[in-house]
């Protein structure tokens, strides 16, 4: 039983951009057609690939591309293998804030100061948020956003 | 004219799976959320090493990070 598990194999499959998901839904409605034999266990669609599914199967490619010709959005299996060891770290992501710590330079990108920049104050992992204070404000008003609402501008490691 | 808003699908915040309607079919909980990021779809979770490695045993959707 063992081996079985061992034999599954994973491919990338190009996609419509922002189709992802659908593409995903797709591939299990073609799978569970009735006059289909090719087998896929499950496909991936991490949130940090935009642009490409990562499919499950025992199958060799030509069998994954003869799938996809029926599947809509889904553009093209690209050439090669790859092993769940490669492609596992999408399934545990990475929390919002890592990478950010006190003091990073951000720029918020969505909310209503979306555009501004700010350094960061305070990170809580915990919540996933972060706390900061903007550049340009006269007064230094601490404000809470979330971690995925920023963007790193300088990590401010240039402290010799 | 198809509604121009995408539907926003609901996720279980203890199984992770996407649920139509207002609790989950599994869990019976209704404590959902429609913060959710990566989707994953199980086909075959009896073969698939990506069912085993997160302990996933039902087929469906499911949601990679919840919030």
């Amino acid at each position: 039983m063992e081996n079985e598990h061992r034999l599954t194999r994973i491919f990338a499959v190009k996609t419509t951009n922002r189709a992802e998901r659908s593409v995903a839904d797709n591939i299990d409605k073609a799978v569970r057609d009735a006059d289909n034999d090719i087998r896929v266990m499950s496909v991936i669609v991490p949130d940090e690939l935009k642009g490409y599914v990562l499919v499950e199967t025992d199958e060799p490619i030509a069998r994954v591309q003869e799938l996809m010709e029926h599947v809509p959005s889904a553009r093209t299996v690209l050439p090669g293998v790859t092993t769940l060891e490669e492609v596992g770290h999408y399934l545990i992501p990475k929390p919002a804030v890592s990478g950010i710590d006190e003091g990073t330079i951000v720029e918020l990108i969505n909310g209503p100061f979306k555009g501004e920049k700010a350094v960061v104050k305070r990170v809580d992992a915990s919540k996933e948020e972060i706390t900061v204070e903007l550049y340009e404000s006269v007064l230094p008003i601490p404000i809470t956003v979330r971690g995925d609402h920023v963007r790193v501008i300088d990590r401010g490691e240039d402290d010799s | 004219m198809a509604s121009a808003k995408k539907k926003q699908h609901m996720v279980c915040r203890d199984c992770h799976r996407v649920v139509e309607g207002t609790s989950c079919s599994i869990c019976g909980t209704s404590n959902l959320t429609a913060d959710w990021t990566g989707y994953l779809v199980i086909i075959d979770p009896e073969h698939s090493e990506v069912a085993r490695r997160m302990n996933i045993t039902l087929p469906g959707r499911y949601a990679l990070k919840v919030r």
